[in-house]
C-alpha cells in the first residue's frame, strides 16, 4: 500500500512532487496528452536535468537553460506591454512564438503579465501599470507607501487575514474602501453575537465593494483559464513551467508593500521587537502560500523574490537578527513539504552566502543577480544548484558573442559537479531575442556533461 | 479642553464612558428627547443607582434591580419563542409590556431572541430555535460539535480571522460552505498574487454564498431597525439596557462554539500548550470584541456569560491554568479602557472565589447564578459588585411570599455596604409573573439604603 502523504519524508514528499511535475494532467485530471512522442520525451529530459542539477546527486545530461523573461515575449511577438496585460489571446501568441522558436528548457507561460482589467475594476493603487499611469510600452512600476502604519503592528499581529481585509485593502484597492466597515468575523461565536455581527454585509457600499470583487473575480477566471490553456499547451508541446508556486521571506513580505523600505528601516531601530513578532506571526502564512500553490500546480518549484537582504540594504548584524532567521525558517517550511525553493536573489549577496549555506543539501535552487558566482559556487556549491547571472545590460546592448563569452565563463566557473543552471540574473523585458538566443543556443551546445 | 481619550486614565475612561450612558443620544446623534420629565429623572436615577453599585464609593439610594430573563418576557406577552425570533412587531411589543408591568432598574433589551428568519437564509447549524428543530414554544439549543477539529489549533492561532472565515464558517453555516474554496487573503502582497487570489470570487458557488450572506445582512438591518427604535422608544420611557455588548473568556471561546465540551476537555490532557497558546492568542481579540463594542453602543457595561469554569467542570488546579489568567487578562484589558465587565457565573462558583477576588475594587459586575453568596459576599463582594441569585426553581413554583423571604436573606446579606444588586441568578423562561413582580417590588420596598 502506498504512503499517505503524512507519512513521506521530505525527500520522499520531494520525489513524489517531481513525480507529479513529470506526469502533467489535463484539467480532467486525466494524464495530458503530448502532441507527439518528441514533445513528450523532450518536456520529460527537461524536468529531469533541472531535478539533477537540483537534488546534486547526480549530473544532468547537460546544463538547463531557465531564462527569466517578465515581458521579454511580448516585445518579441511585437506587441506592447498594455496588450500583453489586457489581451490574453495576443500574449498567447506572441509567447507561443518565442517558446518555439527559441526553445528554452523552461518557460513562463503568459501568467506574469498580470490582467489589467482586474486593477481597473478594483482601483488598485499599489501600482502604476502601462496605459494606467506609466506608458504602454513600459512595465508596471510599484507606488511605495507606508500602507500599514506604524503602530499597526499590534492590529496586524492580532488577526492577520482581518488586518489585511479591513485595513488594507481598504487603502490599496479603492473600490474596496467600504471593506473597512466589515465585522470582526472571530465575534461570530454564540446564537446571540451572531446576528448583529453580520449587519455590515446589508450595508449598501459593503455589497457594492462585493460586487466589484465578484466583477474582478469573473476576469480573474477569465484570465486564469487563459493562462491554464496556455501552460497545458507548452506542456503538451515539450516545454515544462518554470515555477509551481510564490511566497516571500517574511522581512520583505513587510517590508515591500505593507510597512514599505523607509518605513522598515525605521522599525527595525524604533519598535525591533514588534518587526520580529509580526515577522513570527507571518511565517507560517507565507509557508502554506508556497506549499499550497506548488501541490495545486503539481510543480515543486517555488520562486521567493528577495529584496530587502541584500548586500547594503542591512548590516551583517542586521541580517542575521531581522532577515536570515525567518528566510531559513520559510526554506525548511517548504523543504519538509516536498518543495523545492527558489530564491530570486535581487542585487548582490556576496556577504551573505557563508549565513545561507546553512540549508540540507540537494533542496533548494538559486537564482543570483549579481553575485560574484565563483564566490557562490564556492560557498553553497556543495548544499545547492545556483544558477542565473547573465547581465540584463550585456542582453540589453551586447553582441550574441558577448553574451557567449559570459555564459562560457560561468559554465567553466559553476558547472563543474553539476549544480548549476544558466539563467538571467533579474526578470528581462525589452532585451535583444538574438542575445536571448545566443544564451539559449550556447547552453544547449557547450553545457553537455560528458 | 477635554482630555482625549488616549490621554485618559482607566478611571477617567469608566466615567466617561457611564457619562455617555447617563446622556443617551438619538440616532442623528442628538440628544435623545424623553417623553416627560419623570421619564428623564426616572432614567438618570436608575444609572446613577447601577453606577454607585458598581463602583463602591458610596451606597446608592437603594438596592437597584434587574430583571435577566430569557424568553421571559415573549411568554409573559402570550407569543410564542417562534414569534419573538420572526415577527419583530410582537417581538417588541411583547418586551415593552414587560418592561411597563414590571418596571426594572435594568434589563437586557430585546434582540436575545435573534431574527429567525437570518438564520434560515444561512441554514445555520450551530443552534436549533423555534419552529427549526425544537418545538416553537421552546427557547433555543445549541448543537454542540467539534466544529474545530483536534488537529486545528495551529491554523486558529496562525491567523484567526482566516480560520474563522474559510474553515469555520463553511461549517456552521450551510450556505456558506463554499467559503472552504476562499482564498488566505494574506496572499494578496505583490501584483502577482491578486489577481491568482481573487479568482475564488468570480467561481459561482462563492458568489452564492456571498449573496446569501448579503441577504442575511439585509434581513438582519431590518430586525436591528426595529430593536433599536425600540430602545429608543423605551430609553425615552425611562429604562435602562444594560447591555453595552459581549465578549467571552477565552477558555469557553473554544471550549462553547469551537472544540465543545469534550473536546476541550481531551484538550487540556493531549495538548495542553495549544490550549494555552490559541487561548494567548484570543485575548486580544475578546478585549477588542468588547472594546469596540462598548465605544459603539456608549455604555460602559460588556456582558460575559460564563459557563465551563464553574465548579465541577474543571479541577482547583485546572481553573487556575486553563480558566482564570486569560479571563483575567481580558477583564483587566476591558477595565484599562473604562468597560466595567460583567461576568456572569452560571452555575455554581464557590470554590473559585478566592482566585477570583483578585481584581481592582469597583471595576466588574458580577451575575451571580447558585454560588454561595454569604461567601461571596466576603471574597468577591469586598471587590466587585454583585448581582443575582435569586433562584429559578423558586421562581418557577415558589409562592410571592418565598420571593420575598429570599429577597430580604439576599438584602440582610448581601447590601450592606453597597456592590449588590437584587436579581434572578439564571436566564429563565416561564416562570410565575407574580414571583418575578414580588423580587422586583421588594427590592424597591425594603432595599433603600439609610
Amino acid at each position: 500500500m502506498e504512503k499517505k502523504w503524512e507519512e513521506l519524508t521530505p525527500a520522499e514528499k520531494q520525489e513524489e512532487l517531481f513525480n507529479r511535475w513529470l506526469s502533467p494532467k489535463d484539467p480532467q485530471g486525466k494524464d495530458l496528452k503530448f502532441q507527439s512522442p518528441q514533445a513528450e520525451k523532450a518536456y520529460k529530459e527537461r524536468v529531469t536535468r533541472l531535478k539533477d542539477a537540483i537534488q546534486l546527486k547526480k549530473l544532468p545530461d547537460r546544463v538547463p537553460v531557465f531564462p527569466m523573461l517578465s515581458f521579454f515575449p511580448a516585445f518579441y511577438g511585437g506587441i506592447n506591454t498594455q496588450e500583453a496585460m489586457y489581451d490574453y489571446e495576443k500574449l498567447a501568441e506572441a509567447t507561443r512564438k518565442y517558446v518555439l522558436d527559441l526553445e528554452p528548457d523552461f518557460q513562463f507561460g503568459i501568467g506574469l503579465a498580470t490582467p489589467g482589467r482586474v486593477y481597473d475594476i478594483l482601483d488598485y493603487k499599489l501600482y502604476a501599470w502601462p496605459g494606467h499611469g506609466v506608458s504602454p510600452n513600459s512595465t508596471y512600476q510599484c507606488i511605495e507607501k507606508e500602507y500599514m502604519a506604524a503602530d499597526e503592528y499590534d492590529a496586524f499581529i492580532r488577526d492577520p487575514s482581518y488586518f489585511f481585509t479591513n485595513i488594507y485593502f481598504p487603502r490599496i484597492f479603492g473600490k474596496l474602501e467600504a471593506f473597512k466597515m466589515l465585522p470582526n468575523l472571530t465575534t461570530t461565536q454564540e446564537i446571540v453575537f451572531v446576528g448583529p455581527n453580520i449587519i455590515p454585509y446589508g450595508l449598501p457600499p459593503v455589497q457594492e465593494a462585493y460586487k466589484a470583487l465578484f466583477e474582478a473575480g469573473a476576469e480573474a477566471l477569465k484570465w486564469a483559464g487563459a493562462v491554464g490553456a496556455f501552460g497545458n499547451e507548452m506542456a503538451s508541446l515539450g516545454f515544462p513551467a518554470g515555477g509551481g508556486g510564490f511566497t516571500k521571506v517574511p522581512y520583505d513580505t513587510l517590508g515591500d508593500t505593507l510597512r514599505g523600505t523607509r518605513g522598515i528601516m525605521a522599525d527595525i531601530y524604533r519598535q525591533p521587537d514588534k518587526v520580529l513578532e509580526a515577522i513570527e506571526v507571518l511565517t507560517p502564512i507565507m509557508i502554506d502560500m508556497g506549499v499550497g500553490a506548488a501541490k495545486m500546480a503539481g510543480n515543486p518549484l517555488v520562486m521567493i523574490p528577495l529584496h530587502k537582504g541584500a548586500d547594503g540594504f542591512l548590516s551583517d548584524a542586521q541580517f542575521k537578527k531581522f532577515y536570515w532567521p525567518n528566510f531559513k525558517a520559510l526554506l525548511m517550511g517548504l523543504i519538509n513539504e516536498g518543495c523545492v525553493p527558489l530564491p530570486f536573489v535581487e542585487g548582490s549577496y556576496n556577504t551573505r552566502l557563508e549565513i545561507i549555506k546553512d540549508i540540507p543539501k540537494g533542496s533548494t535552487f538559486w537564482t543570483f543577480d549579481a553575485t560574484d558566482m565563483a564566490k557562490a559556487k564556492k560557498a553553497l556549491g556543495d548544499v545547492a544548484c545556483i544558477g542565473g547571472n547573465v547581465p540584463t545590460d550585456l542582453l540589453s546592448v551586447g553582441t550574441p558573442q558577448q553574451v557567449k563569452d559570459y555564459v562560457k565563463n560561468l559554465i567553466d566557473t559553476c558547472a563543474p559537479g553539476g549544480g548549476y543552471v544558466v539563467s538571467n540574473g533579474v526578470a528581462a523585458d525589452d532585451v535583444k531575442p538574438e542575445n536571448v538566443k545566443a544564451m539559449i543556443d550556447f547552453t544547449k551546445e557547450y553545457g553537455v556533461y560528458k | 479642553m477635554a482630555k482625549q481619550w488616549e490621554e485618559m486614565s482607566p478611571e477617567e475612561k469608566q466615567e466617561e464612558l457611564f457619562n455617555r450612558w447617563l446622556s443617551p443620544k438619538d440616532p442623528e446623534g442628538k440628544d435623545l428627547k424623553f417623553q416627560s420629565p419623570q421619564a428623564e429623572k426616572a432614567y438618570k436615577d436608575r444609572i446613577t443607582r447601577i453606577k454607585d453599585a458598581i463602583q463602591m464609593k458610596k451606597t446608592p439610594d437603594r438596592v437597584p434591580v434587574f430583571i435577566l430573563p430569557s424568553f421571559f418576557p415573549f411568554y409573559y406577552g402570550g407569543i410564542t419563542p417562534r414569534e419573538a425570533m420572526y415577527d419583530y412587531d410582537k417581538l417588541t411589543a411583547a418586551c415593552k409590556k414587560f418592561l411597563l408591568d414590571f418596571e426594572p432598574d435594568g434589563h437586557l433589551g430585546t434582540d436575545m431572541p435573534g431574527p429567525g428568519k437570518f438564520f434560515d437564509i444561512l441554514d445555520y447549524k450551530l443552534y436549533s430555535w423555534p419552529g427549526h428543530g425544537v418545538p416553537p414554544e421552546q427557547s433555543y439549543q445549541a448543537n454542540e460539535g467539534e466544529y474545530m477539529k483536534a488537529n486545528e489549533y495551529d491554523a486558529l492561532i496562525q491567523d484567526p480571522s482566516n480560520f474563522f472565515s474559510n474553515t469555520y464558517f463553511p461549517r456552521v453555516f450551510g450556505k456558506l460552505e463554499s467559503f472552504n474554496m476562499l482564498p488566505a487573503l494574506t496572499g494578496i502582497l505583490e501584483m502577482y498574487g491578486v489577481a491568482y487570489n481573487f479568482i475564488p470570487f468570480g467561481v459561482p458557488p462563492v458568489q452564492a454564498a456571498y449573496k446569501a450572506l448579503m441577504e442575511a445582512g439585509n434581513e438582519v438591518m431590518k430586525w436591528v431597525g426595529a430593536v433599536m427604535a425600540w430602545n429608543m422608544e423605551t430609553t425615552a420611557l425611562g429604562f435602562a439596557n444594560i447591555i453595552g455588548g459581549y465578549t467571552k473568556a477565552p477558555f469557553d471561546v473554544i471550549g462553547d462554539t469551537l472544540r465543545g465540551t469534550r473536546g476541550i476537555m481531551l484538550d487540556m490532557y493531549r495538548q495542553p500548550d495549544k490550549l494555552l497558546e490559541a487561548m494567548e492568542k484570543l485575548t486580544p481579540l475578546m478585549i477588542k470584541m468588547g472594546v469596540g463594542a462598548a465605544q459603539m453602543n456608549g455604555k460602559p457595561l460588556i456582558f460575559m456569560p460564563l459557563h465551563k469554569g464553574a465548579d465541577g467542570f474543571l479541577s482547583d488546579a485546572q481553573f487556575k491554568k486553563f480558566y482564570w489568567p486569560t479571563f483575567k487578562k481580558v477583564m483587566l484589558g476591558l477595565i484599562d479602557e473604562g468597560i466595567v465587565p460583567f461576568p456572569a457565573a452560571e452555575g455554581h462558583w464557590t470554590t473559585r472565589l478566592e482566585t477570583v477576588q483578585d481584581l481592582p475594587k469597583g471595576k466588574t459586575l458580577w451575575m451571580i447564578d447558585q454560588s454561595d453568596m454569604a461567601k461571596t459576599k466576603k471574597t468577591l463582594g469586598k471587590v466587585a459588585c454583585l448581582a443575582g441569585n435569586m433562584p429559578t426553581d423558586l421562581l418557577t413554583v415558589g409562592t410571592a411570599e418565598q420571593i420575598k423571604d429570599y429577597a430580604k436573606k439576599l438584602i440582610d446579606t448581601c447590601a450592606p455596604g453597597g456592590g449588590y444588586i437584587m436579581a434572578n441568578g439564571a436566564f429563565f423562561d416561564k416562570v410565575k409573573a407574580e414571583n418575578v413582580k414580588a423580587m422586583v417590588d421588594y427590592a424597591k420596598q425594603h432595599g433603600a439604603y439609610k
